[in-house]
């Protein structure tokens, strides 16, 4: 017995000089100062949830009730006027979703809200059949690329070369008035899944939000941290690099953008993306930013924080090149997309990779246990 | 002199013991094995790691091992619940526990994103109770065949896995002693303001000085419990440690049932009186039996053949044992950034690892060359193990380069820019991504596309 004590002895001092010269990064500095405050996950998610997602929805869905109306009224007598004042409503719906999809989870995720408000690029023969045919079941698998906004994107953009021939398809088309129809079942799904998640938040979700300070998969932050890099990476990937071509050997796919047919993808990136850094941020409130500072999180010998920041005033600098139509932008010069892309990319690793393994908070989709 | 020595050991190894710990070890090991599989059933694990993926990561030398369909895999977890409950009960022991350890190991060979040493650990418990009597004493293969019946048996029957054990917390606690685990407190100090929620101690987790106080705890229980669960006199605080330690462990890290897996089989090291008192308090549980243990004396010995067999098959698996977690020195780098000779050797919970790999498929003809939506044919879970894994990011590689060949790419040029980050150093190349993966072959040398771990960039 003794000698194995012994033996056990002498091979631990022996692991413990040859292992101790072995040191990874960030180790050696993480030593600095007693942080000896925690940081505060119940303010942030309570500074999340008072000042950026109710906002979000409250503003969302008021755009929602703003674009039901104005197709009521639009297809009560359709003219010029009225089609235009319902594409402008439309896209002030399109824009105030660009800050409102990243919050796919608690009541949002029971309703499917980003899938049913946005899966694009939207399917033009399923609209048409189901113009066509008069009939229109939200719950049918299909009719997930023919409804919310891509939809309204192809009805009131994409079925005619200008207003005058949109207008025509809503008079006297023949489908004129299945057409008005499917337009008005739209908006009022819309409408009533974003009231559906705004009334629960406004409820008792906001508390079960708040209370929520763990940081396994179900809990609030990383639920709200799964959802941001899942968010970012739509952008990245379905707003600008499916369409560019980065995923298909270079072939690309200027139809693919978001908002083809009104022809405001650019401009709904860019929203996107100020929406993504000020979430990440907490505006002006406690965000990720402070959790990442208080964690004193690194990056290659620098701060974490400072890292990201700067990635996203680069990218959306970079962001700010692409111009409207992006589809004849991605035709002309897709290599300027694609570089656009290539710096979308580098902010990916920097959330989906250092945040989260700086803050322990598992990214996942899945679930399985550790060891 | 070393005949003295062997025969010695080998006497010692033969010295007869009471049989009681062998059943109290299977009834524990059988039902902890019966509620793990039915946990991983109702979680909807098997249709999750074994049936959804389109593609799976299996083990160098073991790609014959394939998932078996939706059928196939629930038929082999109903095949693990039944041995389960037959190992429990003692009946057709021997089948039982082959059937165990085959169908178990098998599931864990099927893709090496779920590997686990725990897993690994269940592997190995299950291989030793095949070669141990077990089943003759309290089952009911000895009320169907009393002849079977045994009261003594040789030490070594139990020593294995008590032997076992040991080397399991040892090597567990060797792995610790590193400059990160000890001297930077990482990655606790990251995992443990993760649990700030938590009541009461909570608060205390966001300070330094647990971190310290549980990177050196963990170190001197992995360590020390070994031997303090052998010595008679250490044993019982030994065992209270056990318990605090693991559930501890439970408590704050989501490691699902390992913990009293630990719990129930360190029983073992209990002397045989113990066992003794667990048996008789399940009979008067269970049949209402107040009769005690069998006064009659049988002692178990093993077939003319077989001792040499048995003594082989042991004397290989821990020879194995010993070696298997020693041959990480034989790589160069850093072990934690490489992962070269990191599998099978008790490294539990020792690093905070993430990484983002992006993988590139370029036409050699034309130049052209594509991003791979990698959720196109992996599931969130494989690609995040891959992402960090050099063995299995070559593997999905050359499944890529073999899925372009198919589209009609000759000799796809594939590569991977893959971002890791290690204990919070940030996030750097991983692997060189010039290089070519499509050529690269899988062998056990050292892999020379893996980037060096520097301190800082």
């Amino acid at each position: 017995m003794r000698k194995i004590i012994y033996l056990a002895v002498i091979t631990v001092s022996a692991f413990i000089l040859v292992q101790s010269c072995k040191k990874s990064a960030g180790s050696d500095d993480n030593g600095t100062g007693d942080k000896g405050s925690s940081f505060d996950r119940k303010a942030m998610l309570t500074n999340m949830s008072t000042n950026m997602i109710i906002p979000a929805y409250t503003a969302y869905q008021a755009t929602t009730v703003t674009l039901d109306a104005a197709v009521t009224a639009f297809n009560a007598a359709p003219d010029l006027a009225k089609l235009s004042t319902l594409q402008n409503a439309f896209q002030a719906a399109y824009k105030q979703w660009q800050s409102t999809s990243i919050y796919d989870f608690g009541p949002a995720g029971d309703v499917g809200l980003r899938v049913n408000t946005n899966t694009y690029p939207t399917d033009v023969n399923q609209i048409n059949a189901n113009v066509n045919s008069g009939t229109y079941n939200p719950l049918l698998l299909a009719n997930l690329s023919a409804k919310g906004l891509p939809a309204l994107d192809y009805l009131l953009f994409g079925t005619g070369a200008d207003n005058t021939a949109v207008l025509a398809q809503y008079t006297s088309d023949s489908k004129a008035a299945n057409r008005k129809t499917y337009l008005a079942s739209l908006t009022a799904e819309m409408k009533t899944n974003a009231s559906t998640v705004l009334n629960a938040w406004n409820g008792a979700y906001k508390n079960t939000f708040i209370n929520a300070t763990g940081t396994d998969v179900g809990s609030s932050t990383g639920q709200l941290i799964n959802q941001i890099v899942y968010d970012y990476e739509t952008l990245k990937n379905y707003q600008v690099g499916v369409p560019a071509g980065v995923q298909s050997m270079g072939n690309t796919f200027p139809q693919k953008v978001e908002a083809y047919y009104s022809k405001i993808s650019a401009q709904l990136v860019l929203l996107h993306l100020q929406a993504l850094q000020n979430v990440y941020l907490g505006k002006d409130g406690s965000g990720l930013d402070d959790y990442l500072v208080q964690a004193n999180a690194k990056y290659n010998g620098g701060s974490l924080n400072d890292a990201i920041k700067n990635q996203f005033t680069v990218a959306i600098a970079k962001v700010q090149t692409l111009t409207d139509p992006l589809s004849a932008q991605i035709t002309s010069n897709p290599a300027a997309v694609t570089a656009v892309y290539t710096e979308l990319q580098k902010l990916t690793v920097l959330l989906k990779t250092d945040m989260t393994s700086s803050l322990g908070i598992l990214i996942t989709y899945g679930d399985n246990d550790g060891d | 002199m070393g005949a003295t020595v062997m025969e010695q050991s080998y006497s010692r190894f033969n010295k007869q013991t009471h049989i009681a710990p062998l059943a109290v070890l299977r009834i524990a090991f059988g039902s902890i094995m019966l509620v793990s599989t039915i946990r991983f059933l109702l979680k909807g694990w098997v249709y999750a790691f074994y049936i959804k993926p389109k593609f799976h990561f299996t083990f160098y030398g073991f790609d014959w091992i394939k998932p078996l369909g939706a059928f196939g895999m629930y038929t082999l977890f109903a095949l693990l619940i039944i041995a389960a409950i037959l190992i429990i009960v003692g009946l057709f022991y021997r089948i039982a526990s082959i059937t165990f350890f085959l169908c178990f190991t098998y599931v864990e060979l099927i893709d090496k994103t779920t590997y686990l040493n725990h897993y690994y650990f269940i592997s190995v418990m299950a291989f030793l109770m095949i070669w141990v009597p077990a089943q003759r004493y309290f089952s009911l293969d000895v009320v169907r065949k009393p002849q079977l019946l045994v009261t003594q048996v040789p030490l070594w029957t139990t020593g294995i896995f008590k032997f076992q054990l040991v080397l399991v917390y040892f090597f567990a606690g060797i792995s610790k002693l590193t400059y990160d685990w000890l001297i930077a407190a990482i990655p606790l100090k990251i995992w443990l303001p993760a649990n700030s929620q938590l009541p009461i101690i909570g608060g205390l987790l966001t300070q330094q000085w647990p971190a310290y106080l549980f990177s050196w705890a963990g170190m001197l229980f992995d360590l020390l419990i070994g031997f303090l669960l052998l010595s008679r006199k250490t044993r019982k605080p030994a065992y209270l440690l056990v318990i605090i330690f693991h559930l501890a462990t439970g408590l704050f890290f989501k490691i699902g049932m390992f913990p009293y897996i630990m719990i129930c089989v360190t029983v073992i090291f209990f002397p045989p009186e113990t066992h003794i008192r667990i048996i008789d308090f399940l009979r008067r549980v269970l049949f209402r039996s107040t009769n005690s243990t069998l006064k009659t004396e049988a002692v178990y010995q093993l077939s003319a053949y077989k001792p040499k067999l048995v003594f082989t098959v042991l004397i290989i698996h821990f020879a194995i044992q010993i070696l298997l977690p020693l041959r990480y020195l034989l790589y160069p780098g850093n072990l934690y950034w490489t992962e070269e000779g990191y599998r099978f050797s008790w490294r539990v919970m020792l690093m905070e690892k993430g990484g983002t790999a992006f993988f590139h498929v370029k036409d050699p003809a034309t130049g052209k060359q594509t991003e791979i939506i990698n959720s196109a044919y992996l599931t969130g879970f494989q690609e995040r193990q891959m992402a960090t894994q050099p063995d299995m990011i070559l593997q999905y590689a050359h499944f890529l380069a073999q899925e372009y060949f198919q589209k009609g790419i000759k000799n796809p040029i594939v590569t991977a820019d893959s971002y890791v980050t290690l204990n919070g150093s940030g996030s750097r190349l991983y692997i060189d991504n010039t290089v070519n993966l499509a050529k690269e072959q899988e062998t056990f040398a050292h892999k020379k596309w893996i980037l060096p771990f520097k301190q800082t960039e």
